[in-house]
């Protein structure tokens, strides 16, 4: 897929053709344009190569496991993670190998959880599942802070997140992951990363549906709506803050995050008038955002939008008590009338 | 910025893994300097009783004429506290409670942190039913090689039945109630945890 640059460089060409731009000014406005980073088949056979290694390596402990004594298979694990944090570290020291760093770090992540189970079972040691990913989840983003690892910022919210769900979710238990997704969204802000922006913003709406699931007795479903409000609104601040290509990733994902809850929210407890407003707000809110989609030029935002428009609908049928066959029929059309959008907008898209 | 990264990422290994040797010496002393405390146990489920290369321990013991079940099931995640008293070369179940001061009401000998649920076990050919308490201490699993963790289901089995062979689980109990397992007695014989 060719990048910025090379189109640039076509379009200069016909310019310079049409006589818009001299021709003497084609390399340094060429020059002017950074080369985007790119991962060449090299590197990322290198990567998966190291990857396949460290599977075998893995594998050919596993088979030997029950002949190694104790501290010995508990100073192989610790030498695996420091061999890979060493590598890390080595390849860091010029700045010019940042993805074989970060691959290193992400893995040495996974491997501190890994070690940290192997360790309570080598010795013995009986231990709370949630606080063992939760430690891990830590252990991950010291390392992303040091090494402004992207990887291991992603490897550090995947633990924390399934932190929360290990143990007791139900139960009345300290809630993390609201806590570590705007520490990795600020992160994300401040190292420019993509893959961190969306973790983190996945990471908020999974945290957010984790506090509220703590007061769901005593807020039922409005807490479900007000998170929905709150989504909205970090959209909004998102969508008003930069034209970065990391703000615009909160913000796709905070508008499907307010969609979602706020439909969800709308299902159980709601009654009469209630049910009324929720439905028609959520038809509004849908426009509104398929409106905002083609405004921004944000297919993602456009696509919430239609999904929310046809969901609403939808279950406004079975609100009415419609048969499921006449649902059937309606969904179908619903689904050929957003497949039809679809295509028109992919045949447009492709003319411009 | 870029200079430092390098002594950063090492900083960053190093230390973490001060922190997963510290807590290896932190368990083991913790489980050497507690209150040793010996507890029947038994088999689960024969069939489904190894997972990969542990046996899982069930803290099951059924309570003498007179005792009766703690009123409601006590997870191990309300915080709450059990009291076992020394009887037989073996320790039991004498009470739980939501507070340790609590538990000192039961006039055992040691308190430890823990959950505790009832059930009827059968006794004898006519299948009598007595109560019986399984307590829930955070110790569920002994990790083992698989040729010992094999031979240790086999003795687990044969306590399944009248002719049940003596198992137990030896907990260490330290001051701040947490129990951490030491080792298992299966048919007298003792099998200690040890660094190697």
């Amino acid at each position: 897929m060719a990048g910025y640059k090379a189109r640039l460089e076509r379009d200069l060409d016909r310019w310079i053709e049409d006589g818009l731009v001299p021709v003497r000014n084609r390399e340094a406005m060429l020059a002017s344009v950074a080369d985007g980073r790119r991962v060449d088949a090299s590197v990322a056979l290198a990567v998966i190569g190291a990857l396949l290694l460290g599977v075998a390596a893995v594998a050919f402990v596993a088979a030997n496991w029950d002949v190694i004594p104790r501290l010995a298979r508990f100073g192989l694990i610790l030498s695996v993670f420091l061999a890979v944090v060493g590598a890390a570290s080595w390849f860091s020291k010029d700045g010019t190998r940042p993805i074989l760093t970060n691959t290193l770090l992400s893995v040495a992540a996974l491997i501190y959880a890994g070690a940290i189970g192997l360790t309570g079972q080598i010795f013995d040691i009986a231990g709370d599942p949630q606080r063992a990913l939760r430690s891990a989840g830590l252990a991950a983003g010291l390392l992303a802070l040091a090494g402004r690892s992207s990887g291991a910022g992603v490897a550090a919210l995947a633990l924390i997140c399934l932190g929360e769900f290990a143990g007791g979710f139900d139960k009345e238990e300290s809630r993390w992951l609201i806590f570590a997704a705007p520490v990795g969204m600020a992160l994300a802000w401040l190292w420019n990363s993509k893959p961190l922006a969306h973790a983190s913003s996945v990471a908020l709406i999974i945290g957010l549906i984790a506090v509220l699931a703590l007061y769901e007795q005593t807020w039922g479903a409005s807490g479900l709506v007000a998170g929905g409000v709150v989504l909205g609104l970090l959209a909004g601040a998102a969508r008003q803050l930069s034209d970065r290509r990391t703000a615009v990733i909160f913000f796709l994902w905070f508008v499907w995050g307010a969609l979602a809850l706020f439909a969800v929210g709308g299902f159980d407890d709601l009654k009469g008038a209630y049910l009324i407003a929720h439905r028609a707000a959520w038809l509004v809110v849908a426009g509104g955002v398929i409106a905002l989609g083609m405004h921004d030029r944000q297919g993602m935002v456009t696509a919430a939008g239609v999904v929310a428009i046809i969901a609403g609908v939808c279950t406004i049928l079975f609100d009415l008590g419609l048969g499921l066959m006449t649902a059937a029929g309606l969904f179908a059309a619903c689904a050929l009338i957003a497949l039809a959008a679809g295509f028109l907008t992919r045949g447009r898209r492709v003319k411009a | 910025m870029i200079r430092r990264l390098p002594l950063r990422i090492l900083g960053a290994g190093l230390l973490l893994v001060a922190v997963l040797v510290g807590l290896v010496i932190f368990e083991s002393r913790a489980r050497t300097a507690g209150r040793e405390v010996v507890l029947a146990m038994e088999a689960v489920d024969p069939r489904s009783l190894l997972t990969g290369h542990y046996v899982s321990l069930r803290l099951t013991q059924g309570l003498p004429t007179g005792q009766r079940c703690p009123p409601r099931t006590q997870p191990i995640s309300e915080g709450g506290w059990l009291a076992l008293r020394a009887t037989g070369g073996q320790h039991r179940f004498v009470g739980a409670a939501p507070t340790r001061e609590a538990a000192k009401a039961f006039g055992g000998d040691v308190l430890v942190k823990g959950g505790v649920y009832c059930s009827r076990m059968a006794i004898g050919d006519a299948g009598a039913k007595a109560e019986a308490v399984t307590l829930d201490i955070g110790v569920d699993r002994f990790h083992a090689a698989q040729a010992e963790a094999e031979a240790m289901e086999k003795v687990l089995q044969r306590r399944v039945g009248d002719d049940a062979a003596p198992a137990f689980a030896v907990v260490s109990v330290g001051d701040d109630g947490r129990a951490r397992l030491k080792g298992v007695i299966l048919d007298g014989k003792r099998t200690d945890l040890s660094w190697w």
